[in-house]
């Protein structure tokens, strides 16, 4: 009776002791994800005006509400559109022909491709204040080197509503599009050889070998990528932070930089918390999307 | 055994004085942390730590935020009672947020046991931005007010006189009018290859250039609404009055003058503004004090000796012309209440604002500008003037503008107007809308604001305001 006790004891002490190693992990994830997450939830059903020192007060949908009703909000969302489809379009194109280049043995190929790397690997704030000197309207090399060459008296990149954005772009493809260079060239040469060699045996053209062979093994991983990179440039706040602002006006203002300004600068804790998940249910629906091609 | 515990008496006596002695060193170091906007401001701090540590026992950690980011730096260590600061300083605006929701110290008590001197400070910073509900809970660092700094070489040019004259049918002079100031701003704009002052000039030269960002644009915009008899709300109904006919001719004037800027000023903060007329870029600003003594010293400007000041130019209401200047930032220390040693740190602050203070705000290697009677009475403090007649002039300039100062808003809430209001006058000024338009949309917002915070409140916190104003003779 004792040993058969014993025996169940030690029995569930094995069983209990992975969960023991994991617990720590758990409550960790627990404190800086889930309960932040559930927490910020409830808060986007509440008013909670830190600004005036008001305590919270449930509103029920009266954030979302606010929040549909926000021309501001709207805008910013637009302007997000404009950079995830022109800037992660434009660095969907440019890695990917980079990738095809890069994808042929040639002297210095590795050193090349680490040269390409380099933006990728610069801190981002860095990156910004370099860009901010790049387009100075006076004293930025590209001005000058525009005058230079006669090709424009000087371009307004950082002060004019319609160049803002793009400039904004501009900074953030130079950043990203070697990352999905680098990706999409894993992708390439993951393609079997044989495949495309037998194609070529069998007459088919470049082009045809292109888009019957290598472009659907590349499918997935295209997916995956733009995916990641149109999740990402969801969150794009530092390059706005130094080189606009948002400004002028709110042309370069992005939905990230909004959300920032309504908890940290108007510090309306329940209307950021809404917008949050207003977010969230867009990138839900855009990964969605795109899980279905990947499904497919 | 004697041996053994004479030797483990004596290792725990050596290991107790070794503790003893440490926590004894801790407990007679202070550490104070500060935080204010990063650059020249605080060099104060850095300046006088010697002074700090013999006179007070304390040591000073200084942490320089971004200029834009200083309020919400400071407001989520206030929210999370982190106690991460000591010293804060503040720009006035932030004080009904920060001091009516018990973030800072009532110095009043402190300020009895050693003098701040606030008598000596002109009344709109000694009564409005260093006091909140009749309480002083700061104490100023930095008087800002917009002049007008101008080229007076070129306003004394002969051939540029005569051109002017023949072109306008008045002499050219500082503007003392906003419709003046845009005749010579458009006068003095010039392209590369014209002439300017008798010069071929290498690069474009343009007549002004004002704050784009729009973090402080409203506060250029201030200077016209004010100036044309604007209040920032009707003080009965708290409804907002930005959008009056004198915000609007206000904001009109703006995007007429901005044709007569760099073409980028839209992208233009402090450093941008300061440097485009430093460096000879324009012929007229309008910008705080700082930029006075800063032009007459040769490592910032390539203007020295040629730096002008006057008032900023006022709109003529009936039939009599009335010029505002803002007093947009300024610097007031405050204590934290969250701080584990307050009156260490009001020590400091003390020592600043009364010993230091004229050292600070004299020399142009800070953006310091003169808020006591005393920097005004003592020019020969500026040495980076030519001479004692220049700094009188310059200060005289500043003083002027002082008298006529516009104040901004520091009801709590102060940032969220502020950021709307900006956010609508960019728009106006990059084209996206009509000034009309966007100030209608400043106005509904701001009212969306006062209904979130509380009609009732707001109201009471504006007019209690309105009534400093007057008593310190900043609202006609």
């Amino acid at each position: 009776m004792g040993s058969e006790k014993s025996r169940i004891r030690s029995l569930r002490i094995r069983r209990l002791t992975p969960l023991f190693f994991i617990l720590p992990c758990i409550l960790i994830l627990l404190a800086v994800s889930i309960f932040p997450l559930l927490y910020s939830l409830w808060l986007s059903f509440n008013s909670w005006e830190l600004a005036m020192g008001l305590p919270k007060r449930f509103i029920g949908l009266g954030n979302y509400i606010r929040l549909f009703q926000d021309v501001r909000f709207w805008l910013s969302m637009k302007n997000m559109g404009k950079v995830l489809l022109f800037g992660v379009g434009s660095q969907f194109l440019i890695g990917f022909t980079l990738a095809l280049l890069l994808n042929r043995e040639f002297r210095s190929r590795t050193l090349v491709a680490t040269l390409f790397l380099l933006p990728t690997m610069i801190a981002p704030v860095v990156i910004g204040c370099t860009w901010r000197q790049i387009y100075h309207y006076s004293y930025g090399p590209l001005n000058y080197f525009l005058q230079a060459t006669r090709l424009s008296g000087g371009i307004n990149w950082l002060a004019d509503i319609k160049l803002a954005l793009p400039s904004i772009i501009i900074s953030d493809t130079w950043e990203w599009t070697p990352f999905m260079m680098v990706v999409l060239l894993a992708g390439l040469q993951s393609i079997p050889v044989d495949l495309q060699e037998v194609a070529a045996i069998d007459g088919a053209s470049r082009w045809q070998i292109f888009w019957h062979i290598t472009l659907p093994f590349l499918k997935p991983i295209i997916i995956v990528v733009i995916l990641i990179r149109a999740m990402d440039a969801f969150k794009l706040f530092d390059l706005v932070v130094l080189l606009t602002r948002g400004g002028p006006g709110s042309s370069s203002e992005t939905v990230a930089y909004y959300n920032y300004l309504s908890a940290f600068k108007h510090f309306s804790m329940g209307y950021a918390a809404a917008m949050s998940y207003i977010q969230l249910v867009v990138i839900i629906i855009i990964a969605n999307f795109f899980l279905r091609f990947l499904r497919e | 055994m004697g041996r053994k515990i004479l030797g483990l008496t004596v290792c725990v006596a050596l290991l107790v004085s070794l503790v003893g002695g440490v926590v004894v060193a801790q407990a007679k170091e202070v550490t104070l942390t500060v935080v204010g906007d990063a650059g020249h401001n605080l060099r104060p701090f850095e300046w006088y730590q010697d002074d700090f540590f013999k006179k007070f026992g304390v040591k000073l950690k200084v942490i320089g935020v971004p200029f834009a980011e200083t309020y919400e730096k400071m407001k989520i260590e206030f929210v999370t009672h982190t106690g991460a600061y000591d010293i804060v300083v503040v720009f006035p605006k932030f004080m009904g947020d920060f001091a009516g929701n018990g973030y800072l110290v009532d110095l009043d008590e402190y300020a009895k046991k050693l003098d701040p001197k606030m008598d000596d400070v002109t009344p709109g910073y000694g009564k409005l931005y260093c006091k909140y509900g009749g309480k002083l809970y700061a104490v100023p660092f930095d008087g800002d007010v917009l002049s007008l700094y101008y080229r007076k070489d070129l306003f004394n040019n002969e051939t540029e006189k005569a051109a002017f004259k023949a072109g306008y049918g008045y002499d050219l002079k500082p503007p003392a009018t906003w419709k003046e100031y845009l005749e010579v701003a458009k006068f003095f704009t010039r392209k590369k290859g014209e002439k300017l002052g008798g010069e071929v000039l290498n690069r474009d030269f343009y007549g002004t250039a004002f704050y784009g960002q729009r973090d402080w644009a409203w506060a250029w915009w201030g200077n016209r609404f004010g100036s044309l008899g604007g209040v920032y709300f009707d003080e009965k109904t708290m409804e907002p009055a930005i959008n009056s006919k004198a915000g609007v001719d206000a904001l009109n004037d703006m995007i007429a003058i901005k044709e007569f800027c760099p073409p980028d000023v839209l992208a233009f903060g402090y450093e941008e503004l300061k440097d485009a007329f430093l460096n000879g870029q324009t012929s007229m600003v309008i910008q705080w004090p700082c930029v006075g003594k800063k032009g007459a010293d040769p490592e910032q400007s390539k203007i020295v000796g040629k730096v002008g000041v006057a008032g900023v130019p006022g709109g003529m209401v009936k039939g009599k012309l009335y010029r505002r200047a803002m007093m947009p930032c300024g610097r007031v220390l405050a204590v934290t209440k969250d701080s584990k040693y307050p009156w260490e740190a009001y020590q400091v602050i003390q020592y600043l604002t009364t010993v230091t203070s004229l050292d600070d705000v004299s020399t142009a290697e800070t953006g310091l500008d003169p808020y006591r009677y005393s920097h005004f009475a003592h020019p020969e403090a500026y040495e980076m003037f030519a001479d004692v007649e220049s700094a009188k002039i310059y200060l005289a300039g500043v003083e002027a503008n002082m008298e006529v100062g516009y104040p901004e808003l520091t009801i709590p809430g102060a940032a969220q107007y502020d950021d709307v209001l900006g956010l609508e006058i960019t728009k106006a000024l990059a084209g996206e809308k009509s000034a009309e338009v966007a100030l209608n949309a400043a106005a509904k917002e701001w009212t969306e604001i006062t209904k979130r915070f509380g009609l009732k409140e707001q109201r009471k916190l504006y007019q209690a305001l309105v009534k400093g104003w007057r008593e310190a003779g900043l609202w006609k």
